[in-house]
């Protein structure tokens, strides 16, 4: 995608999450599974993108999460997305939160409110690809 | 006559009732007297019987005698608490005759002397004692040579010597005293009362040290067996203290690793799309890469195109210079124009060609090593902590469990108390040597006066230095028979032992013992020379037999009673003993447990030796009795 391109796009200053997510990612914190919650909306997004997923509209039941510049400071998150996403003119966070919302549900599912075991998210990545 | 219990019966009872009845103790650890307030049935007492008996018959050189000792309580006493609110009383009949208390341990120190009644009414839980006889110096060493000598006749020698010495020092006082009336020899006379003072001050000294060392070693002795009681108790606190160690010490890594792995779930993102962004930069590599060539292919028409041009345009060969014939001119101009047509369909998009570029910057950064893959690694040293510290927590549970109601800060304090009291021992034993070293020097130089004031004619005719002279031959007469004495003794012994040992041996090799100065025994080979290394069963045999020449060099033959005396020693040997103590012994008394004596196959080589068997049988906790078992 050009330069161009995503200069057209408006993009979000503060990206959303819902409200479900909301609370998982909090138990994950408190439970001491997460030293930030942004680790965990960021793990959201690439296990989502990991499998493809391509994510639906943001629950109705929503909350501003946290700033684009706090989640990416360097940009690399939204690079990934661009790099496996065609994202025909949409904007590359509002595509990243509904990622995360996914993602999350996606490790709450998995996971079930326990260990959250990352290294398993990384190993099933490469077999999938492999 | 066999005796069987097991451990916590009351064999050991039986061998100190027979203790008892004889010369009124019994013997505990260390072999300390046990107080006879503690020896009534504790269990009688509770129901107001504080009675206790022990009656032996036994035959002599033809004579039957009746022995009976008995305690009860006082008559003023109403619950006793000491041992002197009980009275003792003994009795002994002598074929049916009574006979006067004056006469009883006259009667018995004619076979039993109560001095070498450790050799035949013996604990074969001290045959451990006898072994450190081999340890020159030891402190129990000493103790125990000082029994045996005890009992084999030296220390009347040395009483004789102690009291020549003691006529010998007022001798020197009252010479001193008369030198001091005779002109010239004040000099003379106030060096030796210096000299006398001295002595009289380390004697002193040593005497005070000596009850120091006594009290100190009682002290720790007491320790030692209040600490093996509850020593099951101290190891598992120590093992408790190590597991809650290692525990804490794995607690920590845990936690240590768990802030390390928040870190790494940082990047971890990063790691969940490392596989995809691969696979993208690989497209996008590959992509580039064809850009690239494409670009190089048009390059080359280009290039090839300005030749022919050139080449068509001046008749003249690009690369040899030569002029163009009409034929090659019409070759190179169909080549130009074949290769401009293939001009037309090189189409590269520049700007794809610089996003792919741009593209693979990008997936280069994103694609850099995280340490985020360690998250693996961290989670299997978790989880085997994890594991490690179930099994310390099952393990701190069950040592708690087993230390529940000990004072286990009491134990320790015991503990270093006793060290410090074996460190106090050591200090004070130091102390006395310096004290005798001290104590000989000052002797010598009184001696050396002595000496002097016998050459001098006026000296020489006082009543004292005459006495002097005759008390100081005294001394050395009785000092050179203590040595005489030992010598002689120590052959007999060595002989002794050695004839006892050869029989109890398993090992055809072994010529017999050699005795050392502390009547410690060595193991001599078929060619005279030591054995240096011997195992725990040989360490017991030596031991039963320096009992069997020691309790031989003392007394005629008699009856033995033996409690335990096969604790390491292997069927070979235990045989081997029960075949050569009866030949020794008019009556051999022994009180086994199972593991030394096998009932279903000893038993049957000994039956022809053995006159009766008893077992110890346990009613409860605190009741046996002992009943005739039918051969």
């Amino acid at each position: 995608m050009s330069d161009a391109t995503i200069a057209t796009v408006s993009e979000r200053t503060q990206v959303r999450l819902s409200n479900k997510s909301h609370a998982t990612l909090t138990q994950m914190k408190e439970d001491g599974y997460l030293a930030e919650m942004t680790d965990g909306y960021r793990l959201g997004i690439a296990l989502a993108l990991s499998m493809g997923i391509t994510p639906g509209e943001l629950p109705a039941e929503n909350r501003n999460f946290i700033a684009v510049s706090t989640l990416d400071p360097t940009g690399e998150l939204a690079t990934a997305i661009r790099m496996l996403v065609n994202l025909e003119g949409q904007g590359v966070y509002g595509y990243a939160e509904r990622l995360a919302d996914w993602g999350i549900k996606e490790m709450q599912e998995r996971f079930k409110g326990g260990f959250l075991d990352v290294a398993s998210l990384m190993s099933n990545t490469a077999e999938k690809v492999s | 006559m066999l005796v069987f219990g097991d451990n916590m019966r009351g064999k050991t009872s039986l061998l100190n009732a027979l203790r008892w009845v004889f010369y009124g103790k019994a013997l505990g650890r260390h072999s300390r007297e046990i107080a006879l307030f503690d020896l009534v049935n504790s269990e009688a007492t509770l129901e107001g019987d504080w009675s206790m008996e022990v009656v032996v018959t036994f035959e002599d050189d033809g004579h039957r005698y009746e022995l009976r000792r008995t305690a009860a309580k006082r008559s003023l006493v109403s619950t006793p608490s000491r041992s002197e609110d009980l009275l003792v009383e003994r009795s002994m009949r002598k074929d049916d005759i009574a006979l006067g208390d004056h006469l009883i341990d006259a009667e018995i120190n004619r076979f039993a002397p109560e001095q070498t009644s450790r050799f035949f009414l013996f604990d074969g839980e001290l045959l451990d004692e006898y072994e450190q006889l081999l340890i020159d110096g030891s402190d129990q060493s000493k103790l125990i040579k000082e029994a045996i000598e005890q009992v084999l006749g030296v220390p009347n020698l040395i009483r004789g010597r102690d009291d020549a010495q003691t006529i010998l020092k007022a001798a020197q006082k009252q010479q001193t005293a008369d030198l001091q009336k005779i002109g010239g020899f004040e000099s003379q006379a106030e060096k030796q009362r210096h000299y006398q003072a001295q002595i009289e001050s380390i004697e002193k000294d040593i005497k005070g040290q000596g009850e120091r060392l006594r009290k100190v070693n009682t002290d720790r002795e007491e320790l030692d067996d209040d600490l093996a009681k509850v020593e099951a108790f101290y190891q598992a606190k120590q093992k408790l203290d190590d597991a809650a160690s290692t525990r804490d010490k794995s607690a920590n890594r845990q936690d240590d690793l768990h802030q390390v792995r928040l870190g790494y779930v940082r990047d971890a993102w990063k790691e969940v799309l490392r596989p995809l962004l691969t696979l993208k930069r690989e497209h996008i590599q590959d992509e580039y890469s064809k850009f690239t060539s494409q670009m190089l292919d048009r390059d080359k028409v280009e290039t090839k195109i300005a030749q022919l041009q050139q080449a068509v345009r001046s008749e003249t060969c690009h690369a040899c210079g030569q002029p163009l014939h009409e034929k090659e001119r019409i070759a190179a101009s169909k080549e130009l124009g074949k290769l401009q047509a293939d001009l037309l369909g090189f189409k590269v998009d520049m700007t794809l060609f610089s996003q792919h570029s741009t593209d693979l910057q990008s997936l280069n950064k994103l694609l850099k090593p995280t340490d985020s893959r360690q998250i693996m690694l961290i989670d299997n040293e978790v989880n085997r902590l994890s594991v490690e510290l179930t099994t310390l927590d099952n393990q701190i549970e069950e040592l708690n469990e087993l230390i529940k109601g000990q004072d286990t800060a009491e134990i320790s304090r015991k503990r270093f108390m006793r060290d410090g009291l074996i460190k106090q021992a050591a200090h004070i034993a130091g102390e006395i040597n310096s004290s005798q070293v001290k104590l000989i020097g000052h002797q010598r130089d009184l001696a050396v006066i002595s000496k002097i004031l016998e050459g001098l004619p006026t000296a020489r005719a006082a009543k004292s230095s005459r006495l002097v002279n005759l008390a100081a031959a005294l001394e050395r007469v009785y000092g050179r028979s203590i040595d005489q004495l030992r010598d002689d003794l120590k052959t007999t012994v060595e002989m002794l032992a050695s004839r006892a040992f050869r029989k109890l041996t398993t090992q055809s090799q072994y010529s017999g013992l050699r005795i050392n100065g502390n009547y410690g025994l060595t193991i001599l080979d078929e060619r005279g020379q030591e054995v240096p290394i011997r195992s725990a069963g040989a360490e017991q045999i030596v031991a039963l037999s320096l009992i069997d020449g020691l309790a031989h060099a003392g007394r005629s033959a008699g009856p033995v009673v033996m409690d335990t005396p096969f604790g390491r020693l292997d069927k070979k040997h235990r045989a081997n003993i029960l075949a050569y103590l009866p030949t020794t012994t008019t009556q051999l008394i022994l009180f086994v447990h199972e593991g030394e004596v096998d009932k279903a196959t000893d038993l049957v080589h000994l039956k022809s030796r053995v006159d009766s068997v008893y077992e110890i049988k346990e009613v409860n906790l605190r009741h046996s009795r002992i009943e005739r078992v039918n051969q």
